[in-house]
């Protein structure tokens, strides 16, 4: 795919994204939760239990250390 | 433990009245705010900024507790004192205490700044935005470009 062509792919995607956010938005909010809302599994992160942490900086070091990294919990790389 | 019950996805809607029923001051954020914005993605949990204080901890216990969520006095004493993230995975549904989130500066300025969606009071789109941003984790870099994107389309909008 020439750059011209990813660069016009990319306009179309992201048009056609906000419109499925107009219609979205027009929904009432209990049709925006139904769709919203929904359980996907997540091991490790899904054991029941309460998890306590004292800064947001220890959940996130927990959450690299112990969550796969398929669920993106990893930190990003720096840009 | 509490068993759990089948994946409710009006979840954001029980936390909501049982939070105002008990005068919670609190805050939708995270993705699960974006949702209740209009949003068109997808989560799990209930994310919720509450304001941190004794008297707060106290009506989120007691809001929780009527929820029938489990919890033992060492949590409950964590609530109260607003530990800065609490995950509650032992109740009908799992729910985020978050009560000092990335790159918000205090519950105060992001109450003046927050939005009303019939009984959810959310956190305004920019702080759920700037939140996600300083967070800094690969699932939230990759939200980003399309919360982006409903921003252009929600500000329109409302203006």
């Amino acid at each position: 795919m020439t750059a011209i062509q990813t660069i016009d792919r990319e306009a179309l995607e992201a048009s056609a994204f906000r419109e499925q956010c107009r219609r979205q938005m027009a929904r009432p909010l209990e049709a925006r939760m139904k769709y919203g809302f929904c359980r996907v599994h997540r091991p490790v992160l899904d054991t029941p239990g309460t998890r306590v942490f004292s800064s947001t900086k220890e959940y996130r070091e927990w959450c690299a250390d112990n969550l796969p990294a398929y669920l993106g919990f990893q930190p990003a790389p720096v840009e | 433990m509490n068993a759990r019950q089948p994946f409710n996805p009006l979840q954001a809607q029980l936390v909501a009245e049982a939070f105002n029923a008990t005068g919670v001051d609190y805050l939708f954020i995270g993705k699960s705010g974006a949702i209740l914005l209009g949003y068109p993605g997808t989560t799990q949990d209930v994310d919720v900024f509450p304001a941190k204080s004794v008297e707060n901890g106290r009506r989120i216990v007691e809001a929780l507790l009527k929820l029938e969520f489990t919890l033992n006095e060492n949590t409950q004493g964590e609530i109260i004192r607003g530990k800065d993230f609490v995950q509650l995975k032992d109740g009908p549904f799992d729910l985020d205490l978050i009560f000092a989130p990335d790159g918000i500066e205090s519950f105060a300025q992001a109450k003046a700044r927050a939005v009303r969606e019939d009984i959810f009071p959310v956190a305004n789109l920019s702080d759920i935005i700037a939140s996600k941003k300083a967070s800094g984790r690969m699932k939230d870099r990759l939200d980003l470009h399309l919360l982006e994107l409903f921003r252009v389309e929600y500000e329109s909008r409302m203006s």
